[in-house]
């Protein structure tokens, strides 16, 4: 190949626009939550179950189950009829299914308690919660106070808001 | 021992019709035949899970199966069974399951917290067909 130097200003300016766009990506916050099984799919969880994160925050969901597909789902009615439990300014997502090592992100911007489950788990209460801002924030809302649409197992599995709050991360009680 | 051996004549009368209810030779390898599907082409799921290999099921037999596990090499390693709980609790009875291969050397029972296709907690009945089995699907 041969460089020329119009070749090298241009490489120059790609160079230096990269450096620019990769430090705006680092400055946006971001965290991630693991989609976890055991070898014999005895047991299944996200991990951490509970995240407290700055508005803006862009969370990756990603596989890590080597013989399992998870989802994550926010519980709203776009997604399979289901009674909101996300802020009313969010927009509700759903990773679809993802196979192992396949990752999904969504930036969450409204403050309050974000509810998400995994589409063939829920049965096995693998649901997940974050919590975006604090209390004080403009706009914040709550966890949901609804127990029409969700199980026993479901809401037992869910950490406390006060909990996320001051440990940042839950994980599960087993260590799992 | 004459009604012995009538017993005996008469399972295997029984038998072999069971026995012929579907060809061995043609699922021995992989990819099983009409009625079979590979599981990973219609649900989403690895090709190749670990402890459980490739597997092919007829759609029709679902949530039980059989599920016929193949190794990375394509032999028929075990033959498995999907059971949910609340099924089994309702009254539900799974009779009669096909059998991919009549060489049983161990059986594994455990517990599985759902996957697509089985969404519901269930049990995996799991027969392996030889003695390597479970190494050759374990990875």
């Amino acid at each position: 190949m041969i460089c020329t130097r119009r070749h090298a200003v241009w490489l120059g300016v790609c160079a230096v626009a990269f450096v620019a766009g990769s430090r705006s990506v680092l400055a946006q916050p971001t965290a991630t939550v693991e989609m976890r099984g055991s070898p014999r799919g005895v047991r299944i969880w996200y991990d951490p179950v509970g995240l407290a994160v700055s508005p803006g925050t862009t969370v990756r969901f990603i596989n890590r189950d080597p013989g399992n597909s998870h989802t994550a789902t926010a519980y709203h009615p776009a997604n399979y009829d289901r009674r909101q439990r996300i802020p009313t300014d969010a927009d509700p997502w759903d990773s679809d299914f993802l196979l192992p090592d396949e990752h999904f992100e969504v930036t969450l911007t409204a403050p309050g308690v974000y509810d998400y489950y995994c589409l063939p788990h829920e049965m096995s209460a693998m649901v997940g919660r974050i919590v975006v801002g604090t209390p004080g924030d403009a706009g914040w809302e709550g966890s949901s106070n609804d127990k029409s649409d969700v199980s026993e197992e479901v809401l037992a599995a869910l950490p406390l808001v006060q909990r996320i709050l001051s440990e940042g991360t839950v994980s599960r009680e087993d260590g799992s | 021992m004459l009604r012995s051996t009538v017993f005996a004549f008469g399972f295997i009368v029984t038998a072999a019709p069971a026995a012929k209810a579907h060809d061995e030779q043609a699922l021995a390898n992989a990819p099983a035949g009409d009625p079979y599907v590979k599981v990973s082409d219609v649900l989403p799921l690895p090709e190749f899970i670990p402890g459980l290999g490739t597997l092919f099921v007829d759609p029709a037999t679902l949530p039980a199966g059989p599920f016929l596990a193949y190794d990375r090499d394509g032999r028929l390693s075990a033959t498995i069974y999907m059971t949910p709980f609340d099924d089994l609790q309702n009254g539900t009875s799974f009779d009669g399951l096909n059998i991919g291969s009549h060489t049983v050397s161990s059986t594994d029972i455990y517990y599985n917290a759902g996957h697509p296709g089985v969404d519901k907690p269930h049990v995996h009945v799991v027969l392996f067909h030889d003695e390597n089995a479970k190494d050759r699907l374990a990875e």
